[in-house]
């Protein structure tokens, strides 16, 4: 049951991310330069004297910019615009009075759009990259797990080499001999990569000792005596073992490779400005000390991630003890 | 001859003068917490030049003469008095009397003598070399006796014994084993236990906790004395705290653990700290517009885009100028200062006072898109996008250092207001040590958007910055002759207004040299942010300056409430 | 068994020495050098050529390693540009810091995640769902956000330092509480996962059901014939939790103020101190080795049919 609510919110995030051009009233670059760190405004449908309206919005009047204090016009009413323009709902008056659901960042940005922008970059990298260090470490790992011996101590070494090695100067060393401007593409495929390749070790050293485990079992050596091959005895029944192990291995490296893509735009390996990506737009808020109680909006992407995360864990991840055990008591 | 004004003033400092007319009370005692965000590298002030080594040299170094950073006037400090020669050239010091290191030792014209070999024998590379320098030759320094020095410069230099306040005078007895050993350059090293570190100035090492510290005790044996008599500093300890984040730097000046930071208050943090201050928690002033602002350059270097079709426009002056009148700069002060900005147009600022001349250049898109229309670009299809002759469009990137909120902001604004004019702006934000070795080593680069700052106020002391030959002349250093003929006739100018003694005759060089600087526009500027500075409230009789460290470029007379 | 951990550390000999030379090299090849920070952009050719002489980075890269590696067989690892001294001397203070930082999150991570994972992986209903949700909202949580959240609420309440490393030991510990939360609630999360699949695999397997039968009580199926086994995962990263944590400490490191291994090579990085990042790259190597070391033999004990010891007897 859990699980199904889980696919449902990943599903339901997906679609989002895909469709965000037509959901997300701006695009992501749109800024607002009277509206820096604005409070979000809130689609009404009463207004002060009790009469209804169609949805609309107060609009917000900027009343010190150096303090970044914003008053409500509650005598404006700016009704929404629904299906114009391509997008499903947008203010009518975007110019002075932008439909801002989750506030602006320190651009004048909509938070809600490139929230919603941002999960294509993010989920996209974050699962391609979860899935390249499941088949990078899951191969690894039982090489290392089956064959034993100096193949395992070379292959665990390596990866030890890779978990070590300050990851950081090699994007610094790549950045210097790619050109200046990247194509997206490109840096997607490069940032995959290099997260395959960094997160691959954690999952390696977890599946070789299951490997190794359920090698020595009867019913590996049953196996083995009946004539199975390698090939078959690993994904037969060697690697299913693994599956639990992988799975929350993913859900706990999906957020950190969201994080990680922030921290390689340091090195300049980055998705440039004005294209959203969570890490990036949570690295921005974290820069200003306000941001816990002044701007919280400004962490909505946090919460998007956590939204992503646990639904991606009740998928993947069994809720507590099997249903036999639990009868039993 | 010639007399510094300065001379004249009495002892008193003009931070005392402050607490007189405001009439608190100024007492000795009590100690006061400072924090900075990275280690010095080094105790050795003629080695590192870091914010940390600075501050350290600060607290227990003292100078010749000292520039007052409120008034920048010279103010005589180890040297009393001093008088000129007819041509300027030779000056003679006579040394305050009775002065001693920490460490009990006289101080002597020698010491003065042997600062200046040290420094010296450091070679280009040591950070005061260039300083102490004029047009590259080298001081003559001489002991006439025990406390008479006499300074010969290789040019006349109308800023005169200004230049003195770069160079804290070492003691020759500690170190001057290590100079004849060609070992300066290790000397004062972060091991070095304190009882081995002597100086002339207010404070004394005590302990040095890596990582973590350093505590500095009120020397003793300390030269000034406040107007009333009573022995300086006033305070008892100073603890300078290493604190790496801005973040938790602030959070520990408003729970008042920290009393003095040595760095501005960024404008988004504005906020948290004026409402701290409404709350009485923290003082926060206001200093007004700073002296630096960042600005934009392209490669000027002749050749630089030998065999690219932008070459024809990408090194023209009106390709700038029209940058400069695409941007308005009333957005760009909202947005990236919050509004707590004033629009600058050259490299000087409003705050300098006595030598700015500004033309202001209005926000007018249209003359933007003449002026590139006059060097070929114009929109050819339709598509609102300029384009050159052969149909490419009208595109350059630009270059910015990550991490620095508010380089990143300028960038995205001047992306924003050049796309509106057509011009297509790719910016790539590098590392620090990364962009600089493309603009200052390599030159591989179309366009900078970056800090270059001035030292000292005055135009002289950043020859190198105007002339064509200088290593500061950043868009194309380090020429070997003028490039341009507007370069070749800054070179001229600024010589004579180095050399010439009347100040307005200087002031009237130093305007022509911005007015060309304006024509030509090799570096364009947008804002200037204002300073903002907080303290906590038991910090008094401090006078504010604009350069770093704001609050204690004084520490003598910095004293807390009791 | 001695035999197997002289290999191990033979291996781990090998492992910091290839670390500290990719390091070194890769330090050389990036982009800037120390001279670009440490001189202004606008100092003079000659003033850059010699600084560059003086610190031996005119060198070409292979002679500069090969005297680095001779001078580190004589136990001299060079000397930080950044701060003047022998990186021999920086080191071991700093490392230790970490070290007290890492092993108190790593104490309070194992402490509060296993149990908190054997009870969630033992059991169904709101309990293990409570554990589940706080676990993933831990995890999701950027580490940079977390460190400053915990920040702003000592600051708040004041009843922590707000940074800082304290003076005495009982201060120090006060001021530890801060940075060893920031890394050990999410650390702690992550093992309290990883034990309640664990823990839930081992649940269903037969000998459990086959004591259950018995009648062995629950609790003690749970806590005594069930956790041994399900240990395995957890002991099979926890070499590599070590290891990371003593080199992806920094980002807490900077935030509360606390001066250890992390901020160190953080500040090496940024600037291309070469033989300072090569020392704490090799350090960083030795904690990882010892920590898969530990991680290797705990796997060992905990499922003694699959110990190496089993391998050489066979």
């Amino acid at each position: 049951m859990s699980s199904r609510i889980g696919a449902a919110v990943l599903g339901i995030a997906i679609a989002t991310a895909v469709a965000a051009p037509f959901l997300a009233p701006h695009a992501p670059g749109d800024h607002a330069d009277r509206l820096l760190n604005a409070p979000p405004t809130v689609p009404h449908l009463r207004d002060d004297s009790g009469a209804w309206h169609a949805p609309f919005i107060y609009p917000w009047q900027l009343v010190n910019q150096l303090e970044q204090r914003y008053e409500q016009d509650r005598s404006k009413r700016v009704p929404l615009a629904w299906l114009s323009n391509g997008r499903l709902v947008a203010s009518s008056d975007d110019a002075q009075a932008p439909l801002m659901l989750l506030g602006a960042d320190s651009f004048g940005r909509d938070v809600f759009s490139r929230v919603l922008f941002g999960a294509r970059l993010s989920l996209g990298l974050a699962a391609v990259a979860a899935l390249g260090a499941m088949l990078l470490g899951s191969a690894i790992g039982a090489a290392a797990g089956y064959i034993g011996g100096v193949w395992d101590d070379v292959l665990m070494r390596t990866t030890d080499f890779v978990m070590v090695l300050p990851a950081i100067y090699v994007a610094l060393a790549l950045r210097a001999v790619l050109p200046l401007v990247l194509p997206p593409r490109t840096l997607f495929a490069m940032l995959a990569g290099i997260f395959a390749v960094v997160g691959a070790p954690f999952i390696a050293r977890g599946v070789r000792a299951i490997v190794r485990f359920e090698r020595r079992l009867d019913y590996a050596s049953a196996a083995e005596a009946l004539g199975a091959s390698d090939a078959r005895l690993l994904t037969r029944h060697l690697l299913p073992a693994t599956r639990g192990f992988v799975v929350v291995q993913i859900t706990l490296l999906v957020p950190a490779f969201i994080v990680a893509e922030a921290t390689l735009s340091y090195v300049g390996l980055g998705f440039p400005d004005p294209i959203a990506s969570w890490g990036t737009m949570l690295h921005d808020a974290s820069s200003n000390l306000r941001v816990f109680a002044d701007f919280p909006w400004l962490l909505s992407p946090a919460v998007a991630m956590f939204l992503v995360v646990f639904s991606l864990n009740l998928v993947l991840q069994q809720a507590g003890a099997p249903v036999v055990y639990n009868e039993r008591s | 001859m010639l007399t510094a004004a300065a001379a004249c003033r009495s002892g008193q400092s003009s931070a005392s003068k402050t607490a007189a007319l405001t009439n608190i009370v100024v007492r000795s005692g009590g100690s006061l917490i400072a924090s900075i965000r990275t280690e010095p590298g080094s105790f050795n002030r003629y080695v590192h030049r870091d914010a940390g080594a600075d501050l350290v040299s600060i607290l227990t170094h003292a100078k010749l003469v000292r520039i007052n950073k409120a008034t920048q006037l010279v103010e005589p400090w180890l040297a009393d008095s001093w008088s000129a020669s007819e041509d300027g050239r030779a000056f003679t010091l006579k040394l305050h009397p009775g002065v001693t290191f920490s460490d009990g030792q006289p101080l002597t014209a020698d010491d003065v003598v042997f600062s200046f070999q040290a420094v010296y024998a450091l070679g280009p590379e040591g950070p005061l070399g260039d300083a102490l320098q004029v047009e590259g030759r080298r001081l003559e320094v001489a002991a006439v006796d025990a406390s008479t020095v006499s300074i010969v410069f290789p040019v006349t230099y109308a800023p005169g014994v200004r230049i003195l306040d770069n160079l804290p005078i070492y003691p020759k007895h500690r170190l001057e084993a290590a100079l004849r050993a060609g070992k300066i350059h290790d000397a004062w090293g972060l091991s070095t236990p304190p009882s081995e570190l002597a100086g002339l100035g207010p404070f004394v090492l005590a302990d040095y906790v890596p990582g973590q510290r350093l505590v500095f005790d009120r020397n003793p044996r300390y030269f000034r004395k406040a107007a009333d008599g009573t022995a300086l500093p006033y305070l008892d300890r100073m603890t300078v705290e290493i604190t790496p984040d801005p973040n938790t730097e602030l959070l520990r000046l408003e729970a008042g653990q920290i009393d003095a930071m040595t760095i501005e208050v960024a404008p988004e943090s504005y906020a948290a700290v004026k409402r701290a201050a409404d709350a009485g928690k923290v003082k926060l002033a206001d200093l007004g517009v700073g002296y630096n602002a960042d600005t934009l350059w392209f490669n000027l270097k002749p050749g630089a885009f030998a065999g690219d079709p932008r070459a024809a426009w990408l090194q023209r002056d009106e390709l700038r100028k029209a940058i400069s009148l695409a941007v308005d700069r009333k957005i760009f002060a909202d947005t990236v200062f919050l509004g707590a900005a004033e629009p600058v147009y050259g490299p000087e600022t409003p705050a300098n006072k006595q030598w700015y001349w500004g033309r202001p250049t209005a926000h007018d898109p249209a003359a933007a898109r003449q002026l590139l229309a006059s060097i070929g670009l114009t929109d050819r299809n339709g598509d609102g996008m300029l384009e050159d002759a052969g149909g490419r469009p009208a595109r350059f990137t630009l270059l910015t250092q990550k991490g620095r909120p508010n380089l990143e902001r300028s960038v995205a604004v001047i992306r924003d207001e050049l796309k509106k004019i057509g011009v297509t702006v790719d910016v790539v934000t590098l590392e620090g040590l990364a962009l600089i070795e493309r603009f200052a080593r390599t030159r591989q680069y179309e366009a900078v958007y970056f800090t270059v700052s001035k030292t000292d106020t005055d135009p002289a002391v950043n020859l190198d910055f105007w002339a064509s030959y200088g290593g500061a002349h950043i868009w194309n250093f380090a020429q070997k002759t003028p490039a341009t003929e507007w370069e070749r006739r800054i070179d001229e100018l600024i010589v004579r207004q180095i050399a010439a003694p009347d100040p307005a005759e200087r002031k009237r060089l130093y305007d022509q040299i911005q007015e060309i600087f304006a024509d030509h526009l090799p570096m364009v500027y947008f804002a200037a942010p204002r300073i903002f500075v907080a303290s906590s409230v038991r910090m008094i009789n401090v006078t504010p300056a604009l350069l770093r460290p704001q609050l204690l470029w004084a520490p003598e007379a910095v004293a807390v409430v009791h | 068994m001695s035999r197997y951990i002289v290999r191990r550390l033979a291996f781990a000999a090998l492992l910091v020495i290839v670390v500290s030379s990719a390091s070194m090299i890769l330090a050389r090849l990036a982009p800037g050098d120390y001279v670009d920070l440490s001189l202004p952009p606008e100092a003079s050719a000659e003033a850059k050529a010699q600084a560059r002489a003086r610190l031996g980075l005119d060198r070409s890269i292979g002679a500069q390693y090969l005297e680095w590696l001779g001078a580190a067989i004589r136990l001299d690892f060079g000397r930080s540009f950044l701060y003047d001294r022998p990186v021999r001397e920086l080191i071991p203070g700093r490392a230790a810091n970490t070290a007290v930082l890492a092993l108190t999150a790593l104490a309070v991570a194992t402490l509060v995640g296993l149990p908190l994972g054997v009870v969630s992986g033992s059991r169904r209903g709101p309990l293990s769902g409570t554990i589940r949700f706080i676990s993933l909202v831990l995890l999701s949580m950027p580490p940079l956000l977390t460190s400053l959240f915990l920040v702003f609420v000592a600051a708040r309440t004041g009843w922590f330092p707000i940074g800082g490393i304290g003076e005495s030991v009982l201060d120090r510990l006060h001021h530890l509480v801060v940075p060893a939360m920031a890394i050990g609630l999410p650390l702690a999360a992550v093992l309290e996962r990883l034990q309640a699949q664990a823990m839930g695999e081992v649940i269903g397997a037969p000998f459990v059901l086959a004591a259950l039968a018995r009648g062995v009580t629950r609790s003690r199926v749970v806590w005594h014939s069930a956790l041994k086994p399900s240990l395995r995962h957890v002991a099979a990263v926890y070499g590599l939790i070590v290891g990371s944590l003593l080199s992806g400490s920094f980002v807490v490191e900077v935030i509360t103020a606390w001066p250890g291994l992390g901020s160190l090579m953080l500040d090496a990085l940024r600037a291309r101190d070469i033989y300072l990042v090569t020392g704490c790259a090799g350090t960083g190597a030795l904690f990882l080795a010892c920590g898969t070391l530990f991680s290797d033999l705990a796997l060992g004990v905990v499922d003694p049919r699959a110990s190496e010891r089993v391998q050489e007897a066979a």
